[in-house]
């Protein structure tokens, strides 16, 4: 090889230097293309905190940098759950909020003035940045090609399964909790690989990290047992497992219950068990390996079988005890319905109505993933060919994230890491394999490149006397620089389709904010529509501060944040009665639900209609889980049934069933509606359906505000009538219509009370 | 004849005081001063000729009193008093006297005064009756006269009647008024002219006429005229109500903050302006109803409500941003070009009567435009509007204005100067962006101000030494340097528990 300028740099000391500077630079474009491809939101839209969840977060945030942490700890919320309130302090996972009230202050200290808004916003992008950055050392634990750690980083910093968590705006749990995740497994590999304590009090620290930020955390509290277990059933026992084990364990633990809504779960839920479970297991592995050292082999067999014998029928025994006491909490509807994907529709409808909670389509992995989905079993592959302590680890992680997965679409995020390290994994051992690889001397041959040195003439002569023709080449195969170019510029082709993939994803996909809607305009320029911020601020500037607003319980946490009022049910959803409540209310006929609202002191009702814009997540269409969360709790009172016509069909036009056109939410959304159209053109455009020209009466509300392109509706409730009729007849009266002679047979329906 | 006897309303500083504990009526004023009870103004001037003009075409009446008086008084004299209630002088603002027969001349010197009684204990009443001290440059020589032009407005003075009325309703508004200018001295001549928005006065106060005067008020279009009328004591009072149509928006801004930043480094002013709005039209009878709204605009009728707020900008003003407490709003255009920068924002909702709206707006500017290096030593001066709210044609008042005009980090011997009534003015220091002392910042105050006054000058001078100027740049430098030598030093160390020998 001829010596070249750039020589000097590449070699010895100078050349570890230049490696390390070019191997950070290239980290830190990572870092900041996985920032820069999250921004599309704020760039087309503006710094906004995103859908519902973040919404609840920022306001947490909001309420921790005001009023300092010990408030924060401490905080009951009356202004959610209306009447009941809400120990939010006490049932919120505190890191996320914790971790930008810390940046706000660190930045305030450097009297660099910088809203808490932004910091919320964009928290998640510049996590992502630290979560390429993680992937970088946990594969580098994985491989020793250098390019797999940062291929890691670059798939992980674009992929969009962990985009679609965490573009800017979207301040949610999972923002800086995949972070933690990924670091945690870091820790826990060089903890398994040194034996070491403090990498294993390191890994217990940042999992109490993890656990203070996201409910996620029990899938660290599983994997690392059961990649434990794994290595135990090897054989694979040994004083480094047990140290590191032990260490994490204890001190994870304890960390873990520092944080209130956790508390005593790691001792007493059923998802904590394995955890422990292995612990206990890791002692008696230590112990009989401490025997074995000390008692013949002969007696050791007896004495081993007994005492598994034993202890499996004491601990067995005790646990079926223990969850039959009721001290370890029985499994929640959350968890079974990750082994059976129909049982929360069947039990738990609340669970089942979050489009999140859904079973992942097929295509999804593939929108998620791309290149990376098929490239992961080979990368699987390739650790099962050194299958050290930490390879096994990727095969545990792979196999159940794959699995979960495929339960909830959320839990895609949990798998995204481990692909993204299997693939990078896969991709450098082939780059690796023909970039780098020597082309072998062959036999007789002194060299065969250009430019070196020998006479490879005469052994080419002697080479193609014998044999096949193909084989009087002397290179063939893998080692021909045709082979490696087409593989290499195969490969640089799909690592570019894939960015370009991503990139779409992320523009077109993930980067909605849904609090504001775009369209275009004739002339091909943005129209935003804002109508639910319209509505929201409307709400907060023009009515009284503690005006009780119900509403569905997806919109609680925005009203919450943007119009700052009390709301009766919101995104967190502790209490399916409460929530039931709503839904009777809002599928009742007003008679009934009239009661309701007053017993709840609603003031305004916030309804959702899609219908003029043919925006389809409306009210209307997420009526029948209402329906179907009320029937759960009054099954004599709320039928699903009567809300599909004879034939079947979930109907809103002249066809739609009684018990549907009487329902509260029925008359509310098409209330005056069809006053905007000419007589017989009264049209619902998400439903694309005629609608009757005589709209619906409201006698118990009144309209108050409608947003510009009706998306929100809010109704006030009215008071009690002065004169002492019922609201029904006052209405009525108003009307001027003529009292019916006709005696009622019924009074109003009354609302059980139980 | 006459219901009212010109010499019932004389003076009576007793008849009603106003206790600070009671009412929020008066509000303290830096500029005001207190006198005894026993102060009454000498009646060293009468009016030889007056002329009220109350115009009411905007959403607050503004108020102008032309007087020529004359020095009855044996000496020269220079101090002139007019007399208002408690409650005008609350709500009374932009109070400016001229010299009719000299515009050009600078406004005269005014003060306020508050008549203080000195009652029981430690209770702070004020007398109903409160005066304005006109200062006049030069003492009036004895018989001499001059012509002066006094003009004041009022605040949150109009209030509409019915006080609800349906969404397309008409408005009506509510005023009231004297038809003798209220005044300290005898006026010999006196006539109140009265300017409404249109024609549609559907009540108003009938004076009947008396000798000399005929019967009040003489219509002559939009224009009402009461009097002329022969001598009137000082202090007469002759109440007129008026009731007249104005469909449009009374818009109250109830405080308004606006910060200029200066920087030096970046050449660039930074203004941001933060409204507290409330519109205080007559309030909707019954709910909003957007059907009817959204079949309205296509003919757009005279609304109360608010639909649009317009800036006119200087030109060259770039990067407007129009936001509220949940973000930015996307209704709102910028038109800009080489002859208008035109902001034209419009609220997230109709505002109408009774209804908030706070926003904040902002944009940037190139600071060349506003800011000279005196020739000579390190002193510049920045001249900037005091005020740049909106300019609409229902005009708009203000109660509460604080400007804080932000300096360079550094900046000292701070001045200002602007014809604005002001009520308080300090600098302080304001730290931001990786300051170590804080940057100068003038903080003026000034109350019930109205968009009159738009396009008033505020200029400030001030030193800025070349040094103050590299601080930060010098202060950064440092510490980053300081801390690569820190991790430098740390990383050195030798923190290991193994033996140094093995």
């Amino acid at each position: 090889m001829a010596e070249t300028v750039a020589d000097p740099f590449f070699k010895g000391n100078t050349g570890r230097n230049t490696r390390g500077i070019l191997r950070l630079s290239i980290l830190v474009l990572i870092a900041a293309a996985a920032i820069a491809s999250r921004l599309f939101s704020v760039i087309r839209f503006e710094s906004i905190i995103h859908e519902f969840d973040p919404w609840f977060n920022f306001r947490a945030t909001k309420y921790l940098v005001s009023n300092g942490f010990y408030d924060f700890w401490d905080w009951f919320d009356d202004r959610t759950w209306h009447p009941l309130g809400r120990v939010t302090g006490g049932t919120l996972y505190p890191g996320l909020m914790v971790t930008s009230g810390a940046i706000y202050h660190a930045l305030r200290a450097l009297t660099i003035p910088v809203d808490i808004r932004n910091i919320c916003v964009l928290l998640a992008p510049g996590f992502s940045g630290l979560t390429a950055f993680a992937t970088y050392l946990f594969t580098n634990e994985m491989s020793t090609s250098p390019s797999a750690g940062l291929l890691a980083a670059a798939f992980m910093g674009i992929a969009p399964g962990y985009i679609s968590r965490s573009v800017a705006g979207s301040y949610d749990n999972e923002a800086i909790a995949i972070f933690l995740l990924v670091f945690t497994f870091y820790l826990w590999i060089k903890a398994v690989k040194l034996g070491s304590a403090m990498w294993g009090a390191l890994c217990a620290l940042f999992y109490g990290y993890m656990v203070s930020a996201w409910g996620g955390y029990v899938f660290i509290t599983n994997l690392i047992p059961l990649h434990v277990f794994v290595l135990v059933c090897m054989g694979r026992f040994s004083p480094r497992l047990y140290v590191s084990y032990c260490t994490w364990y204890a001190l994870g633990t304890l960390a873990s219950m520092q944080i209130p809504f956790v508390g005593f779960l790691p001792i007493r839920s059923s998802e904590h068990m394995s955890a422990l479970g292995v612990f206990g297991l890791l002692q008696l592995v230590g112990f009989v390996e401490f025997v074995r050292s000390g008692v013949p082999s002969k007696q050791f067999g007896t004495l081993l079988r007994g005492f598994v014998l034993l202890v499996f029928g004491i601990s067995f025994g005790g646990l079926v005890l223990l969850t039959v006491s009721g001290v370890i909490a029985p499994w929640t509807g959350r968890f079974y319905s990750l082994w059976d994907t129909g049982y929360a529709k069947i039990h738990i409808p609340i669970i089942a109505s979050v489009s999140e909670h859904q079973p992942t389509a097929w295509p999804a992995y593939f929108f998620d993933l791309n290149l990376l989905i098929w490239l992961f079993p080979a990368g699987v592959y390739l650790c099962f060919q050194k299958l050290a302590d930490e390879q096994v680890f990727v095969v545990v992680y792979s196999i159940l994230a794959s699995y979960f997965s495929g339960v909830m679409v959320r839990l895609m995020l949990t798998l995204t890491p481990i692909v993204c390290v299997a693939a990078a994994l896969a991709v450098s051992s082939l780059l690796d394999t023909y970039l780098l690889l020597k082309s072998p001397e062959y036999p007789g041959d002194s060299a065969t490149e250009a430019g070196s040195n020998g006479t490879p003439a005469p052994s080419k002569k002697a080479a193609k006397q014998d044999g096949l023709r193909s084989m009087r080449q002397p290179l063939v195969g893998i080692y021909t620089t045709f082979s490696k170019m087409s593989v290499v510029s195969a490969l640089t082709s799909y690592l570019l389709i894939f960015v370009l993939h991503c990139t779409w994803v992320t523009s077109n996909a993930y980067s909605s904010p849904s609090v504001v809607l775009a369209s275009r305009m004739p002339d091909g320029s943005q129209h935003i529509i804002d109508d639910y911020r319209e509505a929201y601020q409307w709400l907060r500037q023009n009515t009284a501060e503690d005006a009780k607003i119900m509403s569905w319980w997806d919109y609680g946490y925005q009203i919450g944040g943007m119009a700052d009022r009390p709301t009766l049910v919101d995104n967190n959803t502790w209490n399916n009665t409460h929530i039931a409540t709503v839904g009777k209310a809002m599928s009742s006929r007003e008679e009934v639900s009239y009661p309701i609202m007053r017993q709840h002191e609603v003031d305004y009702v916030l309804v959702v209609f899609g219908g003029l814009l043919g925006y389809s997540g409306d009210d209307i269409n997420k009526f029948l889980w209402m329906v179907r969360i009320a029937e759960g709790i009054w099954p004599d009172e709320v039928k699903e049934r009567d809300f599909f016509t004879d034939r079947g069909e979930y109907r809103v036009d002249e066809g739609a069933t009684e018990t549907m056109k009487n329902s509260l939410m029925y008359k509310m959304s098409y209330y005056n509606y069809c006053t905007l159209f000419p007589p017989g053109q009264c049209q619902d455009r998400v439903r694309g359906v005629k609608l009757p020209d005589v709209g619906p009466t409201l006698n118990t509300v009144e309209e108050a505000f409608t947003s510009e392109n009706w998306i929100i509706r809010i109704f006030k409730v009215k008071d009690l009538d002065n004169a002492g009729r019922d609201l029904a007849s006052a209405a009525s009266f108003e009307r001027g219509n003529k009292k019916k002679k006709t005696i009622k047979k019924r009074g109003p329906k009354v609302l059980r009370v139980e | 004849m006459r219901p009212l006897a010109i010499a019932t309303a004389v003076l009576s500083f007793a008849s009603a005081a106003v206790c600070v504990e009671k009412g929020n009526l008066t509000k303290p004023l830096t500029s005001k001063l207190i006198l005894p009870s026993t102060f009454r103004p000498a009646q060293n001037f009468k009016n030889a000729n007056l002329v009220h003009i109350i115009n009411l075409e905007k959403s607050y009446p503004k108020e102008s009193i032309n007087v020529v008086i004359e020095n009855v008084a044996s000496t020269p004299q220079d101090e002139y008093f007019i007399p208002f209630t408690s409650q005008q002088m609350a709500t009374i603002g932009g109070l400016e006297v001229k010299d009719r027969k000299n515009p050009e001349s600078p406004l005269f010197e005014v003060e306020a005064f508050i008549i203080y009684l000195p009652l029981t204990g430690t209770n702070r009443c004020y007398s109903d009756t409160q005066f304005y001290r006109i200062h006049l440059p030069e003492p009036l020589a004895p018989k001499a006269q001059q012509t002066l032009g006094i003009s004041f407005y009022y605040l949150s003075a109009l209030n509409p009647l019915p006080a609800t009325i349906a969404q397309a309703d008409k408005q009506y508004l509510v005023y009231t008024l004297s038809a003798y200018c209220q005044s300290a001295y005898d006026t010999l001549k006196q006539k109140t002219e009265v300017k409404f928005p249109s024609t549609t006065v559907p009540e108003y106060t009938i004076v009947p006429g008396t000798k000399g005067s005929p019967e009040s008020p003489q219509k002559q279009g939009s224009k009402f005229t009461y009097g002329s009328y022969g001598e009137v004591p000082a202090g007469a009072v002759e109440p007129v109500k008026v009731r007249y149509e104005f469909t449009k928006p009374l818009i109250h801004v109830s405080e308004l903050e606006r910060d200029i930043e200066v920087s030096h480094w970046g050449g660039n002013i930074a203004f941001e302006e933060r409204y507290i709005m409330t519109n205080r039209a007559a309030n909707l009878s019954k709910q909003f109803s957007r059907v009817e709204w959204a079949s309205q605009t296509y003919y757009n009728p005279p609304s109360t409500a608010v639909k649009e707020l317009r800036f006119p900008l200087r030109v060259g003003s770039l990067e407007p941003y129009f936001t509220d407490v949940i973000g930015n709003v996307s209704t709102s255009r910028f038109r800009s070009n080489r002859r208008e920068a035109n902001l034209e924002i419009k609220p997230r909702y109709p505002v109408f009567g009774g209804w908030n709206y706070p926003f904040r707006v902002g944009w940037n500017a190139d600071l060349k435009k506003y800011l000279r290096k005196l020739s000579g030593g390190e002193g510049y001066v920045l001249n900037v509007p005091f005020l740049e709210g909106p300019k609409q044609p229902e005009g708009i008042e203000y109660e509460h204005i604080e400007l804080r005009v932000i300096l360079p980090e550094g900046a000292e011997n701070v001045q200002y100067s602007t014809t604005v009534p002001l009520v308080s003015a300090s600098t302080s220091l304001h730290r931001t962006f990786m300051d170590t002392t804080g940057r100068t910042a003038l903080t003026l105050t000034a109350i019930n101000i109205v968009d009159d006054l738009r396009d008033r000058e505020l200029i400030v001078t001030y030193d800025y030494p070349l040094l103050a100027g590299f601080r930060k740049p010098l202060v950064i430098f440092v510490t980053i340097l300081s801390l690569f030598a820190a991790a430098w030093g740390i990383g050195s160390l030798d923190v290991t528990i193994k033996n140094k020998r093995s």
